[in-house]
């Protein structure tokens, strides 16, 4: 008996020293702006992993083509389903202290947080400094840390307003005509005398895309992030009460269904039935709707978000995802080369002909681009009842946004959104007070990070 | 040759006493495979999580761990929100293991009584739902319980009814019998064994006593069935307080945020993971989820063995 307590409290004894050498590893990998040790893209060769999904489904197609352009290269692809999933795998990889991928796709908000903590390249020694010009504003401007690129943009999302102009004739809206959030307000109330809804907002973690983007283009800076200083200020905010003021009126006056989430099977069910009539959201939709709501062919029209005030041309960016190269890839040279001809060499081109939403100004503003004749375009176009679908979105692409800064734990503020803001849609509580109570939790949960928190 | 062998014995008495002092490493010869890997996949996990429910990870400090001692417990002890999962699992458990398990003891007993045509059938298929993988029977439930696109739906339509077992209120309910019917069929298997490991003698013998059906029932099936439901109310428990696949699952089903980030505490060990980046505080929790449950089963178990010795 008594051996075996020896034993025990030598293998308990052995188990901590394994905790502690584990640990220890991980401090050493946290030190924030990492930068590479090998950047002769000229001659990099070797084998890369490549976590992502694969909206367009034609990855394989451009890896191909990839490989066969840069011989000595392969890549493997894992398709990691979805920009939630890929960021908790990444986690878990970066934790565990092995076996994380060298090339990652992230969605945009995420990037600042595994750039704080020094998971992934500064992209600056590669050159990438140099690209800024060639990309949209809106996109590159999310994927700075310390004024320095830590990814580049796949795609950009300017926030759209896609509607089904089949329920909008039977409530005899015109479409076109919505130009401001006060013509949209009307045009719900007339849809939702039809049964219809103008669209659903649940207030779950799948509306906080919309909700930031929205917001966004209201001019709200709710959260402002200054090094390890944040400054959160989601009550006096003259941006934000716009938007919650508007939402509110929505909420009560039952004009928009607030029992679906975004990406959910009923939301996909009701685009497709028609009881859903319109969303807001990013430009990449359009490929979404084809594949949810094929009973919509030809229904569907999109159109430049409405405005806060007449006359105005603010946009807002919803998503939009990046491609980065992690600091532990023992072929970081080959993966920069990997994503530069992904996001901004021939592989660009590849991605936008498979319905990526560019963020490359050349191909935005390629006559190829918004060609009618062009076999993508077609089909797109088709879906959209012959409306010239590119050039609209590529329209929005071009104006203007204001700054908007994420918070580092963007995951969480997403999750926590959920949890808090969806209270004001089940009429618990207003959603002035369901933004307060957010605010705090974000507020918390920065504190407990280590951050110096101050809510206005 | 006679005076060696007793030489040899003398010796052999003499060594007894000598061996008891020494150590002997035989068995252990025989342990240590045994040992290595319980070492390896038992203590060293549950000492790791020990040991780094101690510590907090911050982001702000370029995600380097610090040493915060009881910080995590005492943050947990005063967390609503795990609280509320905890209130939630038990409430679950306090009623749905009940059922469950009624409805397990009844059908081996009509199984058991031998007077059912088709019983290999319906013990088939009352067993089945165990075999189909939680995830999956949960996506099915979900399609029949949708008030909007899924059978309840339909049968709204068809009654002019409004029902929406996905609501709030009713929700805990709607997945206690995803769990019912996912498991009773397992506790019936457990249920039903113990009923056949009866002599058949016994019967016999009730039957020239002249006993009913009833007294059978209550004097000789049922202290059999007793044993075997200290067993089933230990899993069961454990299975319902670590309550996950069913709400992680359906949360994308249900109308709005019903499901939210902490609705039990293994979902909130997760999010608090994967999204809060803080698997130090999620450590902290699920060894204060561990320790309420093994309290729970050990008092359970006491009680039966109690009711046992009577």
């Amino acid at each position: 008996m008594r051996t075996a307590k020896k034993i025990m409290a030598a293998s308990a004894a052995v188990a901590s020293m394994f905790a502690f050498t584990a640990c220890g590893e991980s401090n050493t990998n946290a030190t924030p702006g990492a930068q590479p040790t090998d950047t002769n893209t000229a001659e990099a060769k070797g084998e890369i992993t490549f976590w992502g999904w694969d909206s367009g489904n034609a990855m394989g197609d451009i890896i191909a083509a990839f490989e066969k352009a840069n011989p000595g290269i392969t890549v493997n692809f894992n398709n990691t389903g979805t920009a939630e999933k890929t960021s908790t795998a990444l986690t878990n990889a970066i934790s565990a202290g092995k076996g994380a991928p060298d090339v990652v796709m992230l969605e945009d908000p995420t990037v600042t947080q595994f750039a704080v903590t020094g998971d992934l390249l500064d992209l600056t020694a590669f050159g990438a400094d140099k690209l800024a010009d060639d990309y949209a504003a809106g996109p590159w401007n999310k994927l700075q840390y310390n004024n320095a690129p830590y990814a580049l943009p796949i795609d950009s999302g300017p926030e759209m307003f896609f509607y089904n102009k089949a329920v909008f004739d039977k409530a005899g809206v015109d479409g076109e005509s919505i130009k401001t959030w006060d013509d949209y307000y009307e045009a719900a109330k007339k849809i939702r005398a039809t049964g219809a809804y103008i669209t659903n907002m649940a207030g779950t973690s799948n509306d906080y895309q919309p909700f930031t983007a929205q917001a966004w283009q209201a001019g709200a800076q709710p959260w402002k992030v200054d090094g390890t200083k944040i400054t959160i200020n989601m009550s006096s905010d003259a941006g934000l009460k716009k938007y919650t003021d508007f939402v509110q009126k929505l909420i009560d006056e039952d004009l928009v269904d607030t029992k679906t989430s975004n990406w959910s099977d009923a939301w996909n069910r009701g685009l497709n039935d028609g009881s859903i009539a319109s969303l807001t959201i990013g430009a990449w939709m359009p490929t979404n709707l084809i594949s949810g709501a094929p009973d919509q062919a030809g229904n569907w029209r999109v159109a430049q978000l409405p405005q806060w005030e007449s006359g105005k041309e603010v946009s807002a960016e919803d998503g939009g995802s990046a491609l980065a190269v992690v600091k532990s890839s023992a072929s970081q040279a080959a993966a920069y080369k990997f994503i530069e001809y992904l996001t901004h060499g021939d592989g660009a081109q590849l991605m936008a002909d498979t319905g990526t939403f560019p963020s490359l100004k050349k191909i935005l503003s390629s006559s190829a681009f918004t060609d009618p004749n062009n076999e993508a375009n077609k089909k797109t176009n088709d879906y959209f009842g012959g409306q010239n679908v590119n050039q609209v979105l590529a329209e929005a692409a071009q104006r203007p946004t204001e700054k908007f800064q994420y918070l580092p734990y963007n995951p969480f503020a997403q999750t926590a959104y959920g949890d808090e803001v969806s209270k004001a849609y089940t009429k618990e509580i207003t959603l002035a007070e369901a933004m307060k109570n957010y605010a705090n939790k974000l507020a918390e949960q920065g504190k407990s990070q280590g951050y110096d928190v101050t809510v206005e | 040759m006679s005076q060696q062998t007793s030489v040899a014995r003398d010796r052999g008495a003499d060594a007894i006493p000598v061996n008891k002092h020494r150590r002997d490493w035989r068995g252990w010869k025989f342990m240590w495979p045994f040992a290595v890997i319980f070492v390896l996949v038992f203590i060293i996990p549950i000492v790791y999580a020990v040991y780094i429910s101690f510590f907090k990870r911050k982001l702000a400090l370029g995600n380097r761990t610090v040493f915060v001692g009881f910080d995590n417990y005492i943050r947990l002890f005063q967390d609503q929100q795990f609280w509320q999962g905890v209130g939630r699992v038990a409430a679950f458990t306090v009623i749905q293991v009940p059922v469950m398990l009624v409805l397990a003891a009844l059908m081996a007993l009509a199984l058991d009584s031998m007077k059912l045509h088709g019983t290999k059938f319906f013990r088939i298929s009352t067993f089945l739902p165990y075999a189909v993988p939680a995830v999956v029977s949960t996506m099915i439930w979900g399609f029949v319980y949708g008030a909007k696109y899924g059978l309840v739906g339909s049968l709204n339509d068809l009654l002019g009814t409004h029902f929406d077992v996905l609501d709030p209120s009713v929700l805990l309910v709607a997945i206690g019998n995803i769990n019912t019917w996912e498991f009773t069929g397992y506790n019936m298997l457990i249920f039903y064994s113990a009923l056949s490991t009866i002599p058949h003698s016994l019967y016999e013998a009730a039957a020239i006593d002249g006993a009913t059906e009833w007294q059978i029932v209550r004097r000789i099936k049922m202290p059999e069935l007793r044993g075997s439901l200290a067993i089933t109310v230990i899993f069961s428990i454990v299975g319902s307080f670590q309550l996950f696949n069913e709400p992680q699952i359906l949360k994308t089903m249900v109308p709005g945020n019903a499901i939210n980030t902490s609705y039990t505490p293994n979902i909130y060990a997760y999010n608090l993971s994967f999204t809060a980046n803080d698997s130090n505080y999620a450590a902290a929790l699920a060894i204060v989820m561990a320790v309420i449950t093994m309290i729970i089963a050990y008092a359970v178990q006491l009680k039966s063995m109690k009711e046992q010795m009577k």
